[in-house]
């Protein structure tokens, strides 16, 4: 069977990597295999058997001249991923999305123990600080958790760099494509259940914010802390599951992968220019609701609403861009 | 075996006529061509998927997707209108054809030693 894959992958290597290309390939490899298995099973051996299917093959220029496709010889020759570098991609994304989905837990952790610490001295539970520092040494662990985040996006960042071809077009064997293809379908059911339960788990967490307001007004204060925590855990749930699913995406050309990569390189630029603004809006306007106002029990709800209209905003894009 | 320069200009005809019946995917398809030609002529993959191909592009045939009995999801094609339509005249023009060219046959057996 290696062979007859090899076959068709040389066969196609000349050829654009376009979708309808893929299908055709895609066909024809299971023609090709059923072709073989028929047969063996008449009782050919296993080397008359593939010298059989080869041979019905044909010529590829008739499909290059019907589907109207230019050879790609003279073009820049696309890439053939080797197993090595499949494999270190998938690692290494699964590790940077670890990076990222306890940088952005530990941002949330540090709101979180910002809004602790903030009440607990209220209750005079924390007795050290007189007047203004009580506002000020809460945002001590807010700081050092975003620094903390800082840094890991910046590492997994850079840990992503050396996989540049995932920018561009690129091959794949037949047969890594059919591993990852099965690799992925088990995987969808991870992806599925985490999915829920970080759903669920933000379903949770304003209940018990309700319910905990229920017994006392403070109550609430701690009951926003166990909500952001819940949160925590979701979001780290979406980002790393997110992440790994996005890498056999990649790989196997699929969802926003169709998409022209001049569009989405648009996008992704404009979508991101407008984040780097926003956020630091949200936190500028956390902080001074907070130390000036104090309404440390409320301003919180900056950043789920900045998340929301930010996911509605690039989602919006997305869909203008893509239809002009 | 049949040389597929000398058929070339029927294997759309011969695919469509397969199709009439039921919709199929391609290994069946061509299986059937090799079955009802008594194992003389047999189809190459790329000429195969060059005609479904070119028969997709003017509306002859329409591809979905089904799952096989037993495996893998495949590009199954069945016929459409117009496809059948243009099957009922290429079969008049292979009539014709066929008269041509066989005014300028031969009987092998006699006439061919007179020579």
């Amino acid at each position: 069977m290696e062979t007859i894959m090899n076959y068709l992958d040389n066969m196609f290597s000349r050829l654009p990597n376009t979708k309808e290309m893929q299908g055709i390939k895609q066909e024809m490899l299971a023609n090709m295999e059923d072709k073989y298995h028929e047969l063996i099973e008449a009782g050919k051996s296993e080397h008359e058997a593939i010298g059989i299917v080869i041979s019905e093959f044909g010529n590829i220029d008739e499909l290059i001249e019907v589907l109207g496709v230019v050879p790609e010889s003279n073009q820049e020759p696309v890439p053939t991923l080797t197993t090595t570098e499949i494999n270190d991609y998938l690692e290494t994304n699964k590790k940077s999305g670890i990076l990222v989905g306890v940088g952005v837990g530990l941002i949330i952790l540090g709101a979180a123990l910002l809004i602790l610490i903030t009440q607990l001295m209220e209750d005079g539970y924390i007795q050290v600080f007189e007047g203004r520092m009580v506002d000020v040494i809460g945002l001590i662990p807010l700081f050092l958790f975003v620094t903390i985040a800082v840094g890991m996006f910046i590492i997994a960042d850079s840990m992503m760099k050396k996989f540049s071809f995932t920018q561009s077009d690129f091959h794949i064997q037949l047969h890594e494509k059919e591993r990852l293809e099965q690799e992925n379908q088990q995987f969808q059911q991870t992806h599925v259940r985490t999915t829920i339960t970080g759903v669920a788990l933000c379903i949770l967490a304003p209940m018990i914010l309700i319910i905990s307001s229920v017994f006392h007004d403070n109550a609430s204060v701690y009951g926003v802390v166990l909500l952001l925590l819940m949160v925590t855990i979701a979001v780290f749930l979406f980002i790393y599951y997110g992440r790994i699913k996005e890498g056999y995406n990649t790989l196997l050309h699929l969802e926003e992968h169709a998409i022209p990569k001049k569009v989405q390189k648009k996008e992704d630029k404009v979508i991101g220019a407008v984040a780097s603004i926003i956020w630091p809006l949200a936190v500028i306007v956390f902080l001074i609701s907070g130390l000036v106002y104090h309404q440390w029990h409320i301003n919180w709800i900056v950043f789920p609403i900045t998340g929301l209209l930010f996911a509605m905003f690039s989602g919006a894009y997305s869909i203008w861009k893509r239809e002009g | 075996m049949i040389s597929s320069d000398v058929i070339r200009g029927y294997n759309d005809t011969i695919i469509l006529y397969l199709l009439i019946e039921t919709p199929s995917y391609g290994y069946e398809i061509s299986k059937k061509i090799k079955q009802l030609s008594n194992d003389r002529y047999v189809i190459k993959e790329t000429t195969l998927y060059s005609a479904f191909s070119r028969l997709e592009k003017k509306g002859y045939v329409e591809s979905f997707y089904q799952d096989k009995s037993h495996g893998k999801r495949r590009t199954y094609y069945r016929i459409t209108e117009a496809g059948l339509a243009y099957y009922q005249e290429k079969c008049q023009e292979w009539e014709i054809t066929k008269n041509v060219v066989n005014q300028f046959i031969k009987g092998v057996d006699e006439e061919w030693k007179q020579l």
